[in-house]
């Protein structure tokens, strides 16, 4: 199956607050309650369709302990997009997000699209920062933001696909030089000699999880 | 490695050689195309399929496709961990990084084995319980089997392909312990040429028996061991005449299955496609001790839990192996086809120093003297460049390692193979005999990692990560090993700068494939302490049942049965499953009552699996006893 475009997305958050969960309920559509530390860096990968264009969406998962900081922080480059997670339970992941956004701005490429992400939207009763907060934090930052529930799924899928609808604003608006790869965003193959791995487009799209 | 054959052409061009009438043309050298096109059999490589499909190591679990190709992603190059670390023993930490785009595919490769060696004393115990007359409803089946475990990590560091080192991951581990001649499928078949055994093949040293034959015949029926040679199941003891100490034969196995694994890849690359070369770097566990085997630029290291790096390994580059390329071409000088000398200049010689003095070192020689320049003296050096940037024939960087068996000396018609070995040198450290904690780890790392980062600096590194995550911290202790691996790739990755990978401290980082195991070695320690007394148990266990039998025998005999021999057959093993193995391969060196168990799988459930697969056999042993 061929792609008109491949986006790369990151995610990134305090350790804890479902990053790799969120990713795993977006390309496999199932939740695992439990799942070990990551290190280092997961993928997973799935099509999308926005404009009537078939979108790879490619995103790397980060790990979240300090103690992996740095090696987090090398994945920034050559994202496209970016996927901030805080846990509504949790005030200390919230307190975090400006560390955490100082270091995407820092060393991502200027253009990169930030969806700021309050997951676990399920505990209500468990509830530590209030959804206002979380809104009026990305309005000041310039972000878009969401309450998920990697549990329920609930605004998953909205979360990944309107990160990339931004994204695709913005190439349409020429902001993004489709071109260079740094940027994040590859070409498909039938776009012709910007595309360097012309094998890819073969490959299962549907997912390649496991994450958790 | 590209980046060698790179610096090799860049050298040439910005030096003065192009002075020397050899005419090569440096812009047009791929090593790539050069290998194909010059194979000696005249046949483009490119026709044939791979012999294995290219894809990193198993324990890393990439699944698809996809997978593999993000794990490759030049412009980000992510440090790949394992996603289970429990597919490594011991909690061992594995990283790696691609390339910055020198080659299409990350051509290092990794390898982790955990193998058995089995022996199955069945044969002996039936011979016993025949003697012994004991009814058939109470023999014993499988009994007294040992199982020696032992552990193979290894790295290797592919040029000019993936081909070799794709192939080397794959069966190098098969061929150190070889069943492989004796399976069904198995690719030695295929290419119908069989190799001997290697570990299995010295069971009998590395495992001995519980008893020897002809100690068993001769407290039985008072046979000297002379009369056991004729018996053909009992050939293989021969081999105990003359003890020989078993760090040789770990190191004999290793040896050969190195110099096996090149002639495999050089017999089947007329079938497969098998581009490039590799270096080879093993660690192997066994019987308390570690034994590394190198071949190559890659390099293993322990860090001391005192912060101490001790190397384990010695590169071999053009450079350090100089001597031997030079006496090798000194020897043989229609190797070097009239185009090279096997002299070394302290500063090449140009037309106009001819009858000139000029310092040189000849094969025999570290030092230098003088000479006066002859036109011969004006060829190109066999061996030349410094460090990292040394060629053999202007064309590799590294010495020793599997395939280059096409490679030729670029523009040129000359086979650089003969001046390449696959001979390993092999290091060993007593680990169960030193004494060592947690702290106390293996490194192995490929080129890519010790260009950048020298061993002091990997200490440093892995100290501070193992200081970081402390033993008591229960959940986050586990994943030191992997930690510290992956700092060190960090380390010698470095960050993508605008145009170029630097260093935290902005030195330049490296372009070339990165991999690093750190591996700790105290729990391998505890678990073969452990072995071993379990070995020692069931040696002393079958020895008070064996001398009970012998002396219930030899009481009822004296007792009035006198007159009653015991049957022939005992004398004679009947055809037991030990004489169908024999049968079963052509391999008469094959010692018979060894087997090979556990293949694919690295993971602990198999391995102890193994482990207690040979608890139960002496448990059921126990409750048998008279």
């Amino acid at each position: 199956m061929s792609y008109a475009y491949l986006f790369k997305y990151i995610i990134i958050g305090d350790t804890g607050v479902g990053k790799s969960c969120l990713l795993l309920q977006f390309t496999d559509k199932r939740f695992q309650p439990v799942h070990d530390l990551t290190i280092g860096v997961e993928f997973g990968a799935r099509m999308i369709t926005i404009d009537g264009k078939q979108i790879k969406l490619q995103i790397w998962d980060t790990a979240g302990q300090e103690a992996f900081r740095s090696i987090t922080r090398s994945y920034y480059r050559g994202a496209a997009g970016a996927l901030l997670v805080y846990d509504i339970t949790r005030r200390d992941t919230f307190d975090h997000l400006t560390s955490w956004l100082e270091d995407a701005r820092q060393h991502s490429n200027s253009n990169m699209v930030i969806m700021l992400i309050g997951n676990k939207s399920d505990l209500e009763s468990r509830r530590e920062v209030k959804k206002e907060e979380g809104e009026a934090f990305a309005r000041e930052h310039g972000l878009v933001f969401m309450e998920t529930s990697a549990k329920t799924a609930a605004n998953v899928e909205e979360a990944f696909i309107n990160t990339a609808k931004e994204i695709y604003e913005k190439i349409q608006e020429g902001v993004f030089d489709v071109n260079n790869e740094a940027n994040g965003i590859k070409l498909g193959p039938q776009h012709g000699p910007a595309n360097v791995h012309p094998g890819s487009g073969n490959a299962s799209m549907s997912q390649s999880g496991g994450c958790c | 490695m590209f980046t060698k054959f790179k610096n090799a052409v860049s050298t040439m061009v910005t030096s003065s050689w192009d002075q020397v009438a050899i005419g090569r043309e440096a812009d047009s050298f791929d090593p790539s195309v050069s290998q194909n096109s010059s194979g000696s059999s005249g046949k483009s490589g490119l026709d044939r399929k791979s012999k294995f499909p290219y894809s990193r190591p198993e324990f890393l679990q990439l699944g698809s496709e996809d997978e593999v190709q993000v794990a490759g992603d030049h412009q980000i190059r992510p440090i790949i961990v394992p996603r289970d670390i429990t597919k490594l023993p011991w909690n061992s930490g594995y990283a790696e990084a691609v390339n910055a785009g020198k080659s299409a595919k990350n051509e290092d490769q990794a390898t982790i084995y955990v193998g058995h060696l089995h022996r199955d004393n069945g044969r002996i115990v039936r011979q016993i319980d025949e003697w012994a007359g004991t009814p058939k409803d109470e023999l014993q089946e499988n009994m007294f089997i040992q199982s020696l475990p032992y552990y193979y990590l290894s790295v290797f560091d592919g040029h000019a392909g993936s081909g070799a080192a794709v192939v080397a991951s794959r069966q190098l581990h098969h061929i150190l312990h070889n069943e492989l001649g004796r399976r069904e499928n198995n690719p030695w078949k295929q290419s119908e040429c069989e190799k001997p055994a290697k570990l299995v093949d010295v069971i009998d040293h590395l495992l001995p028996p519980l008893i020897k034959d002809s100690d068993l015949r001769q407290e039985l029926h008072g046979v000297t061991s002379k009369n056991s040679k004729r018996d053909g199941g009992m050939a293989f003891w021969l081999c105990h005449e003359k003890e020989v100490d078993r760090d040789k034969l770990v190191i004999g196995a290793l040896e050969s299955a190195f110099w096996d694994m090149d002639q495999m890849i050089a017999e089947e690359r007329m079938k497969y496609r098998i581009n490039g070369g590799c270096t080879a770097l093993v660690a192997l566990f066994i019987l308390g001790k570690l034994y590394i085997s190198n071949a190559g630029d890659s390099r293993g290291i322990i860090v001391r839990s005192s912060g101490k790096a001790v190397p384990m390994s010695h590169d071999f580059t053009p450079e350090t192996e100089r001597n031997r390329v030079q006496k090798l071409a000194m020897a043989n000088p229609e190797l070097l086809g009239g185009e090279y000398t096997h002299l070394d200049f302290h500063r090449r010689p140009f037309r106009s120093d001819i009858g000139q003095r000029i310092l040189y070192r000849d094969a025999h020689m570290t030092g230098y003297a003088y000479k006066t320049v002859t036109p011969d003296d004006l060829k190109f050096p066999v061996v030349y460049g410094e460090g990292k940037r040394s060629r053999v024939l202007a064309t590799i960087g590294v010495t020793r390692g599997f395939g280059d068996h096409d490679l030729k000396a670029q523009n040129s018609r000359l086979h650089v193979k003969p001046f390449l070995t696959p001979e390993p040198q092999v290091l060993i450290f007593d680990v169960a005999g030193e004494a060592v904690d947690e702290n106390d780890v293996l490194v192995l790392g490929t080129d890519g990692l010790w260009d950048v980062t020298p061993n002091e600096k990997a200490a440093e590194i892995v100290t501070k990560n193992l200081v970081h995550f402390p033993i008591d911290d229960q959940s986050r202790f586990r994943y030191r090993y992997t930690s510290a691996a992956q700092d060190l790739v960090m380390h010698s990755r470095g960050k993508a700068e605008t145009k170029s990978w630097r260093r935290s401290d902005g030195s330049a980082a490296t372009i070339d494939d990165i991999t690093a195991f750190v591996i700790p070695m105290s729990v391998y320690k505890s678990e073969y302490l452990q072995w071993q007394r379990d070995d020692e148990a069931l040696r002393e266990f079958f020895t008070a049942w064996k001398d009970d039998v012998v002396k219930r025998v030899t009481a009822k005999r004296s007792s009035g049965e006198q007159g009653q021999r015991l049957p022939g057959k005992t004398a004679e093993p009947k055809e037991s499953f030990s004489a169908r193995r024999m049968a079963e391969t052509s391999n008469s060196h094959q010692c018979s009552t060894s087997v090979e168990t556990l293949t694919n799988g690295v993971s602990h459930e198999e391995e102890a699996n193994g482990i207690q697969g040979f608890d139960e056999g002496e448990n059921r042993e126990t409750s048998n006893l008279p």
